[in-house]
């Protein structure tokens, strides 16, 4: 702090946390245009959704598929399941990138969003980490979360045998984006309900 | 004689899946629209299907969402998990089934309309103001991080034509109530909130809330400055 600890905004927990919100709000909502986009492309009849069966990536990562579940899961498993899926994602999105910058049927604009949320994706596992390890000084969570101890334990996601189509990941994406969003806002109402809960 | 039978009879018609709906993420009602009745007794049945599993089930619950409609509640619903949902209509001569239809429930969320909205006319100082306040949708639990609301209101005037371009809206974010300055004196106004959960559809408009604003209200005003 150069100017002195007065001129110095240390973010609290509850900035923290309304700041990784928005920017997973935000990061969903550029996957459900892209999403979009896609179906517009692709897929112009509406009936299609069957014919694709879908095994994302991260779907051996266990989630919590409902409120109830998710507010029974400890702090820290709730966090560590945060982190696992935005962990698992910033190859695949830079992957989604490269492959649609070499479709014509993409503008750049198109293509230019999957990059964007790979960074987005990177950027919001950063701040998650800072506020794990906030919350870990604060003696508001245990030590025991592998994401923040070994970085290795938590990257081998299942290798699928063939690889999901653009498609595909982009659904999983936008799915597991929505996860995200909602685990963190859980997150933060169990931990500061006073704020904005 | 089983020639008649076979002349004026039919299979059912096909069923046809209109639409689901979750109000809060926590349950959901899948309806359907029946096809002709083939001029014999029919029945309809939904069964499903869950993502990653070959299991069908059959419809929870047929009375709570009214006719033609299969309610999911707490214990049956999911979310993130793609139901495949087909309906089965039966009669003496056979089945019908509709086209299957995949929803997950991320994808349906549109919440039931703000409650008890209230409007009252403020008058301070030099200032006269319309106070627009109202409720959550009772079964939206704001409060665990589990779906975040933000409100719309419109407004217009009483009288004025029936065309949409009439009303005046405004968003309200997360707060449960919204003024609005300088009505006209005189005048009387039609208003109406309605909400949507993170990234789901808006609900329908409330009922409307009726505000007449005396004329002349800042006559008796006292200018201090």
């Amino acid at each position: 702090c150069m100017h002195g600890p007065t001129a110095c905004h240390v973010p609290s927990l509850a900035d923290l946390f309304d700041r990784v919100i928005q920017h997973s709000a935000r990061m969903h909502s550029l996957s459900n245009d892209l999403h979009s986009e896609f179906e517009q492309y692709f897929l112009p009849s509406k009936n299609h959704i069957g014919k694709i069966y879908r095994k994302c990536h991260t779907s051996n990562i266990l989630t919590p598929n409902g409120k109830e579940n998710a507010q029974k899961l400890a702090r820290e498993e709730l966090t560590e399941v945060i982190l696992k899926l935005l962990m698992a994602w910033r190859d695949p999105l830079f992957q989604l990138h490269e492959s649609m910058a070499h479709q014509q049927d993409f503008n750049s604009f198109s293509s230019n969003k999957a990059l964007k949320m790979g960074d987005m994706v990177h950027e919001l596992r950063k701040g998650v980490e800072k506020i794990a390890e906030k919350m870990r000084v604060l003696g508001m969570l245990g030590n025991s979360i592998p994401a923040l101890s070994s970085r290795e334990a938590m990257l081998p996601v299942s290798e699928s045998e063939e690889a999901m189509s653009d498609y595909e990941l982009l659904y999983c994406f936008r799915r597991d984006s929505n996860k995200v969003q909602n685990y963190l806002k859980i997150l933060k109402c169990r931990i500061i309900p006073e704020h904005d809960c | 004689s089983w020639m008649s039978y076979i002349v004026c009879h039919y299979p059912p018609g096909r069923p046809r899946l209109t639409r689901c709906r979750s109000p809060e993420k926590e349950t959901f009602t899948c309806w359907w629209e029946t096809g002709s009745s083939g001029r014999l007794p029919t029945s309809h049945h939904l069964y499903y299907r869950k993502e990653s599993s070959a299991e069908v089930f059959e419809c929870p619950d047929y009375h709570s969402a009214g006719n033609n409609s299969c309610y999911f509640d707490k214990r049956h619903t999911l979310i993130w998990i793609i139901y495949n949902i087909t309906v089965v209509a039966s009669n003496a001569l056979g089945k019908t089934y509709s086209d299957s239809v995949e929803v997950d429930v991320m994808d349906i969320v549109q919440p039931h309309p703000p409650e008890n909205v209230t409007v009252s006319l403020i008058q301070a100082e030099n200032n006269v103001y319309i106070l627009v306040r109202w409720e959550p949708p009772r079964d939206a639990d704001t409060r665990s991080g589990w779906v975040t609301i933000k409100y719309e209101i419109r407004i217009k005037l009483e009288n004025s034509t029936e065309n949409s371009n009439s009303w005046e809206s405004y968003s309200a974010g997360k707060q449960l109530e919204f003024s609005i300055y300088s009505p006209q004196p005189g005048a009387s106004y039609l208003i109406q909130v309605r909400c949507k959960l993170d990234q789901g559809q808006w609900s329908e408009w409330s009922s409307f809330a009726f505000i007449q604003i005396p004329d002349r209200t800042s006559d008796n005003a006292v200018m201090i400055f």
